[in-house]
C-alpha cells in the first residue's frame, strides 16, 4: 500500500478511487482534522494561526501572500510524505483548501517535482472519458503494487 | 457566539483523535439514502450519522466507521462514494448556522465533482467488465486553420 | 480618603474597554465579510475578534452555485483563484439585495496581485450600486485584531451614521479636539467658520486638551458653557470624549476623510486624503468624504513628521523655516542613500560637508519623506485626484511640492489642513445641534 498526493487535494472521486484500488490516499481534509482537533487553540474555523504561514516559509518564500503559505502548511508535508501522486487537472470549481490559484499552481508544480510515479489526467466529460479515467487511475495504481511487489522481491533475492 | 470546543483537554482526547468522519455520497437508482441509515444502524452502534444534501457523514472511532463504509458501500459499489472529512457533523465553527451563512467551501466543489459521478460508475463498470474504451481523452485541439478557412468563405457567399 | 489620593488610585484608563462599552450600547451592525485567503493565513480570528469588540456581526451571503461558472463574464473580470470568484459572486449578491446588510469590508492577502485586482474592483462595485459603506484591506499574517479595529470601528460607524456623516456643513457652535500622538489641536466653529484655535504638544492627554479647548476659546471669545456639542478624535479621543462628555467620539479615518474635503470643499466624488503628522501618517482612498481604503503609518519615522523636525535641527533652523527652505533648493544636489531616520539624516549631514546648501539638504528631506510615504503607504491606495494634503507636515511647502512632483500630480493643501482632525470633529459634532 502506498501514500498518494492527489489533486485536487480535496477531491471526493480521488480519495474514493485511491482507497478503492488499494492504497491511502494524503488528503486535506485529515490536515484540517488533525488541525481543528488541536487542544489549546481556539482560532475558529480552521485553528490556523499567524504560525502556520511561518511553517510555509518551508514551501514559498515571505513575499508569497500569507493565504498561500498558510495553506502550503498543509498540502506540503503531505507532498513531501507522498510516495506517488495522481495530478487530475482543470477542476471545474473547488474553493477553501483549493481556492487560491497560486497556491494551486506551486502545489502541483512541486508535486512534479518529486521523483514519484505520478499520473496526470483530466476529469472526464464524457461516458467514454469516464471509463479511460478509471482505467487509467487503476492501472496506475495497479502497477504501484506490482512496483512495490518487485522491489520487495529483488530485495528478498539480494 | 463563542465556538464551541470539540475538543477538551480531558482524557478523553486520546479517544477523540481516533475519532473520525467520514461522507458517503450514493449515486445508485436502486438506493435510497435511508437504505443507507438502515444499513448504518445495522452495521454499528458506535457511530452517528447525519444527513445532508449529499451524503451521510458517518462519525465515530476509525474501526467502527471503516467498517459501517465498507458495509455500505458493498450494496452497490460501483455507485457509493466515500470521502474523508476534517469537521465533525455540525461542528458551530463550520456550521453555517452559527456562522452567519454562506456555505462551507467545501461544499461547492463537492457538489461538481457528484455531478461528474454518473462518469465515474460508469467508468468502473466498464472496468470491472474488463471492457476497453473505445476512444480515451479527446484531446482539446484548436480549429483547423483551413477548416475555419472553409467556413468564412461558406459564410461569405 | 482625600480627592487627591482618589485620583492616584483611578484604574489604568482602559481605551479598549471603553470602546467595547460604547459599541456595545449602539446598536449591532451586520457586516459582509467578503474574503479569500484569511482563513489560511491566521486571520480569520482576528477579524471576528475586531467585529466582536464593535458589536458587529459577520455575514458569508449566500449564493446561487451556478451562478459560479458565468461569473468571471458575469462581473466581467476574469480570474483564476475559486475563492475570489467566490467573493465577486457574493457581492453580487449583496447588489442584488438576496442578503441585507449593513456594511461590507473586503479583505484579501497582501501581495496577491490578483486579489488586489479584485478587492478594488468588487469596493468599486458596491460603492457604486448600493448605499452601503464598504471598506478594504490587505493582511499578512501578522494582522492582529487591534489593526483591523480602527476599520471595523470605521465601517460600523458609517453604518450607523449614515445622516452625521453626509453632513457638508458645520451650525451651531460646536467644538472638535484632537488629541494626536504629538500635538493637541482645538477648534471652536460657529455657523460653517472656523472662530478660535489651539495648538499644543501633547503631554497629558486631558491637561493638553484643556489647554488647547481653553486657547480655542480665548480667541473665539465664547465660554464653555456656550459650546452646543464636541467631537473628540485622536489616540486619546475615549479618554477626552469621556472628560469632556463628547457627543461624538470617533476614529480619526472617518473624521479627517470628512474633515479633508470639507476643508478643501470636494465634498463629492472620489478623493485621496494624505495626512501627514508628527509622528503618525495616513493615507485614505475617500468617496463623497466616506473612507474606502486606507493605511495608517506609524512603522518608519523616515516617512513621519519627525524627520523633518531632526533635519531642521540640523540645518539649526525652526520646524516652520524649513519648508520655504525646501522649495528653493535642488535636491538633486543631494545624495540620500537612506530614508532611516538615522542614516539619512547622516546622508544629510554628509552633503553638507561636501558643500551642499541647506536649501538643498531642506528639499532632499521633504523628497525623502515623501517616497518613504510612497513606500510604506501607497502600495495599496490608488491615487484618485484631488489629492488632499492634510496634517501639520502639510504646511512645511517642500512637502507638497515634492509629493505633487513625485506622483505627478496637483497636490491639494487646503486652508486649516493642519487642524483637520479637530475640524472634522466639530463638523459631525453638529450634527448633535438641537435646531
Amino acid at each position: 500500500m502506498a501514500q498518494i498526493i492527489i489533486y485536487p487535494t480535496t477531491s471526493l472521486i480521488l480519495s474514493d478511487l485511491v482507497r478503492r484500488f488499494g492504497h491511502e490516499p494524503l488528503v486535506m481534509m485529515e490536515q484540517i482534522r488533525e488541525k481543528i482537533n488541536t487542544v489549546g487553540i481556539d482560532s475558529p474555523p480552521l485553528n490556523i494561526t499567524g504560525q502556520e504561514p511561518k511553517k510555509g516559509l518551508k514551501y514559498a518564500a515571505v513575499e508569497v501572500p500569507a493565504g498561500v503559505r498558510g495553506r502550503m502548511a498543509l498540502v506540503g508535508p503531505l507532498i513531501d510524505s507522498a510516495e506517488a501522486g495522481i495530478i487530475v487537472d482543470e477542476p471545474d470549481i473547488a474553493f477553501g483548501c483549493m481556492g487560491c490559484a497560486r497556491t494551486n499552481e506551486l502545489t502541483k508544480y512541486l508535486i512534479r517535482q518529486r521523483d514519484i510515479p505520478l499520473l496526470e489526467i483530466y476529469y472526464p466529460r464524457t461516458e467514454d472519458e469516464g471509463k479511460e479515467f478509471v482505467k487509467q487511475i487503476a492501472t496506475f495504481l495497479k502497477e504501484l503494487n506490482n512496483n512495490s511487489k518487485n522491489s520487495e522481491s529483488e530485495e528478498e533475492a539480494n | 457566539m463563542k465556538p464551541k470546543r470539540v475538543i477538551k483537554i480531558s482524557s478523553e482526547d486520546e479517544k477523540k483523535k481516533d475519532n473520525i468522519t467520514r461522507i458517503i455520497v450514493t449515486n445508485s437508482e436502486s438506493m435510497l439514502p435511508s437504505d443507507v441509515m438502515m444499513k448504518v444502524y445495522h452495521s454499528s452502534s458506535d457511530v452517528t450519522a447525519k444527513e445532508t444534501c449529499f451524503g451521510t457523514m458517518i462519525n465515530g472511532p476509525i474501526e467502527s466507521v471503516n467498517k459501517v463504509v465498507e458495509d455500505v458501500v458493498s450494496m452497490d459499489p460501483n455507485h457509493i462514494f466515500v470521502k474523508d472529512r476534517g469537521f465533525l457533523p455540525g461542528d458551530e465553527r463550520r456550521c453555517r448556522s452559527s456562522r452567519g451563512g454562506g456555505p462551507r467551501p467545501g461544499f461547492h466543489f463537492l457538489r461538481e465533482e457528484v455531478n461528474t459521478l454518473p462518469l465515474i460508475s460508469k467508468g468502473l463498470e466498464a472496468y470491472y467488465k474488463g471492457e476497453s474504451p473505445s476512444s480515451g481523452f479527446e484531446a482539446k485541439q484548436k480549429l483547423d486553420a483551413f477548416k475555419l478557412k472553409y467556413i468564412i468563405e461558406s459564410e461569405e457567399m | 480618603m482625600s480627592d487627591e489620593q482618589n485620583s492616584t488610585d483611578l484604574p489604568i484608563y482602559d481605551a479598549q474597554k471603553r470602546r467595547v462599552d460604547r459599541a456595545s450600547k449602539e446598536k449591532s451592525v451586520k457586516i459582509a465579510l467578503l474574503s479569500c485567503g484569511s482563513e489560511y493565513a491566521g486571520v480569520q480570528a482576528e477579524i471576528e475578534s475586531a467585529a466582536k469588540d464593535v458589536n458587529a456581526q459577520l455575514v458569508y451571503p449566500e449564493i446561487p452555485v451556478d451562478e459560479l461558472e458565468n461569473i468571471g463574464r458575469d462581473f466581467g473580470l476574469e480570474v483564476a483563484s475559486p475563492d475570489l470568484k467566490l467573493l465577486m459572486a457574493r457581492a453580487k449578491s449583496i447588489i442584488k439585495g438576496d442578503v441585507k446588510v449593513d456594511a461590507v469590508l473586503i479583505t484579501t492577502c497582501f501581495r496577491c496581485a490578483e486579489a488586489a485586482i479584485v478587492r478594488n474592483e468588487v469596493r468599486r462595485y458596491i460603492h457604486n450600486n448600493i448605499n452601503l459603506p464598504v471598506i478594504s484591506y490587505s493582511f499578512t499574517e501578522r494582522t492582529k485584531a487591534a489593526t483591523l479595529l480602527t476599520r471595523m470601528e470605521a465601517l460600523t460607524t458609517v453604518a450607523r451614521r449614515k445622516t452625521l456623516l453626509s453632513r457638508e456643513k458645520q451650525k451651531g457652535l460646536t467644538v472638535g479636539i484632537d488629541s494626536g500622538s504629538t500635538t493637541t489641536k482645538a477648534v471652536v466653529m460657529r455657523n460653517d467658520e472656523i472662530i478660535g484655535e489651539g495648538w499644543v504638544p501633547t503631554v497629558k492627554v486631558i491637561d493638553s486638551a484643556e489647554n488647547a479647548l481653553r486657547d480655542a476659546l480665548e480667541e473665539a471669545k465664547v465660554s464653555k458653557e456656550d459650546i452646543q456639542a464636541i467631537g473628540a478624535t485622536g489616540y486619546g479621543r475615549f479618554l477626552v470624549g469621556d472628560h469632556f462628555n463628547a457627543q461624538v467620539v470617533q476614529e480619526e479615518i472617518t473624521v479627517n476623510s470628512k474633515g479633508a474635503v470639507y476643508l478643501a470643499d470636494r465634498q463629492k466624488g472620489p478623493a485621496t486624503v494624505i495626512d501627514i503628522g508628527g509622528m503618525d501618517n495616513k493615507a485614505i482612498s475617500v468617496d463623497d468624504g466616506i473612507p474606502g481604503i486606507f493605511t495608517m503609518g506609524g512603522i518608519c519615522a523616515g516617512a513621519s513628521g519627525r524627520f523633518l523636525e531632526m533635519t531642521s535641527k540640523r540645518l539649526g533652523v525652526d520646524i516652520t523655516e524649513l519648508g520655504a527652505l525646501a522649495v528653493k533648493g535642488m535636491k538633486e544636489n543631494v545624495e540620500m542613500n537612506s530614508y532611516c531616520i538615522v542614516f539619512g539624516i547622516q546622508s544629510l549631514v554628509n552633503s553638507l560637508a561636501k558643500g551642499a546648501s541647506p536649501e538643498d539638504v531642506a528639499a532632499a528631506a521633504c523628497y525623502s519623506v515623501v517616497e518613504q510615504i510612497f513606500e510604506q503607504q501607497l502600495q495599496e491606495i490608488e491615487v484618485n485626484e484631488p489629492l488632499i494634503l492634510v496634517g501639520g507636515s502639510s504646511l512645511i511647502e517642500g512637502i507638497p511640492l515634492a509629493l505633487g512632483e513625485f506622483l505627478n500630480v496637483d497636490v491639494l493643501v487646503p486652508p486649516n489642513a493642519h487642524l483637520i482632525g479637530a475640524v472634522g470633529s466639530a463638523l459631525l459634532a453638529s450634527g448633535y445641534v438641537e435646531e
